[in-house]
């Protein structure tokens, strides 16, 4: 990277004349780029190795067996395991599971978010905002303890309202969606707000004064500029809905179908010997999907927001 | 509908507003509500409501040493995230534009690798790592690594995975002061560079780090995952451990945890709004 | 061009513009009044600009006609017909705002065919209007690009276009130069003024450039604290200000000490007499006020017994600029023809004359004699 940087900083250099048109031009940096590198090593090489190591140890990991004579090959076996039976099954829930709560929580984040931007209740921003951080970032645990007394099988509402015999059991796919709502929604609300908070009102008096109704406005402004957002929204949600661990594990179930419980107890060695190869295959399945996810978020950005660029 | 809304702009989006904050508020309060009452023992007939939870917290084994060990494990996190970021990110403004895509792909690949996946990975490292080290000069630094008392292996995975959070946050700082002008006007006053930086980038800054430092230790705090699965009893670990033989005394814990620190971020939010002009009069 | 020919719907025929009408108008916030009782009409095909110091409701009174406030008394009248109640989306009126109003993720072609949109004109109609207003506004080949792409003059120059797409009965311009450059704000305030003769749409202009609104209007209407100062072609303005205000406000103006005669219609000023223009803010009638004199209405003569003495003087081309310090203390200004105030050396004694004409006087400010 020391060898690219010279040229690109001496042609910025050159257009440095031109008054402000460039702001980041490092004009005055030309004649030691690579010192100007050295700041962004540490946190690069860090990076390299925390999480290059783990992930090379886990394709490393998924790919090799070890039999009983403790000699080790190469298959895919591991692979194949992830992809059928129980396994399968519980990949597919969590991808099922993320993916609804995180649209459900995206969508009915925008009305909440708007609400709390647009609110002339004093405090209630700074409230929401700074509880929104916290459910979102240290949620987990406590979380699934209080929907445990709130809905779980003792829980106060469950017997206020006799759940129990209508069939409502929090440890079913339902029941952890709406405990999983309740840390996407406060991370998509953070997600929102400086996306509202850029929503001009001139944009809006605009579209009134070129005859659009408040619902045309939402339809053909104010959608279509918070779109980028809500995309890149759902995908952080998504991300953080499939890599949940801490609620599910919490609630003691690990007959919960989700992958990174599968993951967990086949790790901790509760199980036959021999399925790490297996747990590991089942951590790179999340990589692949997480990183899928990502990837058609950015293509979609791409094709949708060129006004962006 | 629409005409209405338009037409009378405050009355609609005012009852839309109430709606959703009303319905919000419900859906938020009740579990926590539950959860307290479930703490003191209300709604429950074959218990007297006490405080007897609470007060068993600071008496209960293991408490402190696990609250301890969490809050030590997030100052070190908080100290290794800003001594990691903050050069990177001024460095990226100040000398090295060209880095600042790199940067934020490093930042954001965390988020790709769930911390389940993470844990199964430095597990495997770890085994992987005694094997090939043992009886070398080494080991006593992979033993260090994974030294219970103070587990250095979980500030640096607590680290990588506060990476997004703390990198969004703080370019949002950022992006809000002009660095560039501000380190040139303070250079041109003959600062030295730890000047410049101490004493006049970082207090622009001050909200963003701030608000990153807090957002960290809940992060901290409540890390479950990658602790579990290395063996470690920081707090969120033990509160789970012991749910099963004192489960009140862990709701308790965790209810406390939460609202505690939700307390310390409002006033961090409010101390910085207090600083800030209001926009409009 | 005119009007009917850009017309994507029928328009009545002989629509030169429509006629506007404030009747009243109040509006407070809190315990701020915006405006206190305004009055106003405009002529069909008139640019009016509403000229005061910011906070004097005149961007309350624009904002009232787009429908974006509504008043707590007095009406709002479209061609006679009483608007006040209609909703802002079916106004028929168009607007500029101060800036960044373009929609970021429209095209600017896309963005000038909004309106359109939104009436259901089908697409192929629609983007040959934007192309012709477009054309109109001096952007043929901007169509496809978006906002952030564009310069600030050019993103004012789309929001017109836009503006006008609808053909509306109205045009509201919101301070749409205070953004801009000086350069490019002279040149887009000599293409606005072209396109509104063009078209023959009236008008309505807030600003608080008292030069762009002399340049631009047909009359300027000058607002000071919710109320209407005076409403006057923009010469009337200048030459004879109906109250101090509005002399301070609109160009430059000297305080000379002058007393006010026993009658209360003529004024002692620099040793002669004048007729007194306009009335006397708070009803005095006697004794020391200001008489208020443009500086070019000053005349400059070398005397060695005058009673003044001239201490800078800047070149500004055909004229020169002298500044003077009377004995009393007071500094007045003197915009003179370049060729005679080259005669006169800094540090000369000099003599002011006054031209024989009504002056307008004001209360008499102390603080400034004893500076």
């Amino acid at each position: 990277m020391s060898s690219a940087a010279p040229g690109a900083v001496v042609n910025r250099a050159a257009g440095d004349g031109t008054l402000r048109r460039e702001p980041q031009a490092p004009g005055r940096r030309a004649s030691r780029p690579a010192a100007g590198w050295l700041g962004v090593v540490p946190l690069l090489g860090f990076a390299a190795v925390m999480l290059g190591l783990p992930v090379a140890a886990m394709a490393a990991g998924a790919f090799t067996a070890s039999d009983d004579a403790g000699t080790t090959s190469v298959t895919a076996a591991n692979f194949a395991a992830t992809l059928d039976g129980p396994y399968l099954e519980s990949l597919l829930g969590s991808v099922r599971l993320s993916a609804l709560t995180a649209a459900v929580a995206t969508v009915l984040s925008l009305p909440l978010a708007h609400a709390v931007v647009t609110s002339r209740i004093r405090g209630l921003r700074e409230a929401v905002l700074s509880a929104s951080g916290v459910i979102a970032n240290l949620g987990g645990v406590p979380l699934a303890f209080a929907f445990v007394a709130t809905l779980g099988n003792a829980g106060v509402l469950t017997g206020a309202f006799g759940l129990g015999e209508k069939g409502w059991s929090l440890y079913s796919f339902w029941g952890l969606s709406i405990v999983y709502l309740y840390f996407l929604v406060p991370l998509m609300v953070l997600t929102l707000t400086p996306a509202l908070d850029g929503l001009r009102p001139q944009w809006r008096e605009a579209a009134l004064n070129n005859g659009a109704t408040g619902l045309q406005y939402w339809r053909h402004v104010a959608l279509p500029i918070l779109w980028p957002t809500l995309l890149s929204g759902f995908v952080l949600l998504f991300g953080t809905a499939f890599s949940a661990y801490a609620t599910a594990a919490a609630m003691v179930g690990s007959s919960i179908p989700l992958v990174t419980v599968k993951i967990a107890s086949a790790l901790t060695g509760d199980v036959l010997v021999g399925q790490a190869g297996i747990a590991l295959a089942l951590g790179m399945d999340m990589i692949i999907v997480a990183a899928l996810v990502m990837g058609v978020q950015l293509l979609l950005q791409r094709r949708t927001s060129a006004w962006l660029s | 509908m629409a005409l209405l809304t338009a037409s009378r702009p405050h009355r609609g989006s005012r009852l839309g507003r109430t709606v959703s904050l009303s319905v919000a508020g419900v859906y938020f309060l009740v579990p926590l509500l539950c959860a307290l009452a479930f703490t003191v023992g209300i709604g429950d007939a074959r218990q007297t409501p006490s405080l007897g939870a609470y007060a068993a917290i600071f008496t209960t084994d293991g408490l402190a040493q696990s609250l301890g060990l969490s809050l030590v494990l997030a100052g070190a996190t908080i100290v290794l995230v800003f001594g990691l970021l903050l050069p990177a990110l001024l460095t990226v403004r100040l000398a090295a534009p060209r880095a600042k895509a790199v940067v934020a792909v490093v930042c954001m690949l965390p988020l790709v690798v769930p911390a389940v996946a993470l844990g199964a990975g430095i597990t495997t490292v770890l085994r992987w790592a005694t094997d090939w080290l043992y009886d070398s000069p080494g080991f006593p630094l992979l033993a260090a690594l994974q030294e219970p008392g103070f587990p250095v292996i979980l500030v640096l995975a607590y680290t990588l995975m506060a990476l997004p959070l703390a990198y969004t946050t703080l370019e949002a700082g950022l992006n809000a002061i002009d660095v560039k002008v501000l380190v040139e006007a303070a250079r041109s006053c003959r600062a030295s560079w730890f000047r410049t930086l101490f004493l006049v980038v970082l207090p622009n800054l001050r909200e963003a780090l701030l608000n990153t430092a807090f957002l960290t230790i809940a992060l901290v705090i409540g890390e479950y995952a990658v602790s579990a699965l290395l063996g470690f009893q920081p707090f969120a670990v033990w509160t789970v451990a012991i749910s099963g033989s004192h489960a009140q005394l862990s709701v308790a814990v965790s209810l406390a945890g939460l609202i505690g620190t939700w307390l310390i971020l409002l006033a961090v939010a409010k101390s910085g709004r207090s600083k800030a002009p209001k926009e409009k009069p | 061009m005119t009007a009917s020919t850009l017309a994507p719907r029928p328009v009545s025929a002989g629509t030169a513009g429509a006629t506007l009408e404030f009747r009243g108008l109040r509006r407070s916030f809190g315990a701020t009044t915006a405006l206190d009782g305004l009055d106003l009409s405009l002529e069909p095909g008139e640019l009016l600009a509403l000229l005061g110091p910011s906070g004097c409701g005149k961007t309350t009174a624009l904002r009232m006609v787009a429908g974006f406030e509504t008043p707590d008394a007095g009406h709002v009248l479209l061609d006679g017909a009483d608007v006040t109640a209609t909703p802002a989306h079916r106004r028929d009126v168009g607007m500029v705002f101060q800036s960044y109003s373009l929609f970021p993720h429209l095209s600017a072609a896309d963005n000038v065919a909004f309106g359109m949109r939104m009436r259901g004109v089908p697409a192929a109609r629609r983007r040959d209007r934007a192309q012709e207003l477009l054309e109109l506004v001096g952007l043929p080949t901007h169509g496809g690009r978006y906002p952030r792409q564009l310069s600030g003059g050019q993103q004012q120059r789309v929001a017109l276009a836009r503006a006008l797409a609808l053909e509306p009965r109205v045009l509201l311009l919101d301070e749409p130069l205070s953004a801009l450059d000086a350069k490019v704000r002279q040149s887009l305030r000599e293409e606005i003024r072209r396109l509104q003769l063009e078209l023959g749409i009236t008008t309505l202009f807030v600003t608080h450039d008292q030069e762009e609104a002399l340049s631009m209007a047909d009359r300027v209407a000058v607002m000071r604290d919710g109320r209407l100062e005076q409403c006057a072609t923009p010469e009337e303005l200048y030459n004879s200000p109906a109250t101090p205000f509005v002399a301070g406000f609109v160009g430059t103006m000297n305080r000379l000490p002058g007393t006010l005669g026993a009658d209360g219609a003529r004024v002692e000023v620099l040793g002669t007499g004048r007729p007194v223009h306009g009335s006397l803010p708070g009803g005095r009638r006697t004794g020391a006020v200001d008489v208020l004199i443009r500086p070019e209405a000053l005349s400059v003569g070398a005397d060695p017994n005058g009673t003044a003495l001239l201490v800078a003087s800047s070149f500004l081309g055909a004229t020169t600029r002298l500044t003077i310090r009377l004995d009393g203390g007071r500094t007045v200004l003197a915009d003179v023809p370049s060729a005679g105030a080259s005669t006169l050396p800094l540090g000369a004694r000099v003599r002011l004359g006054l031209p024989e004409r009504p002056v307008l006087i004001d209360q008499a400010r102390n603080e400034e004699t004893s500076a």
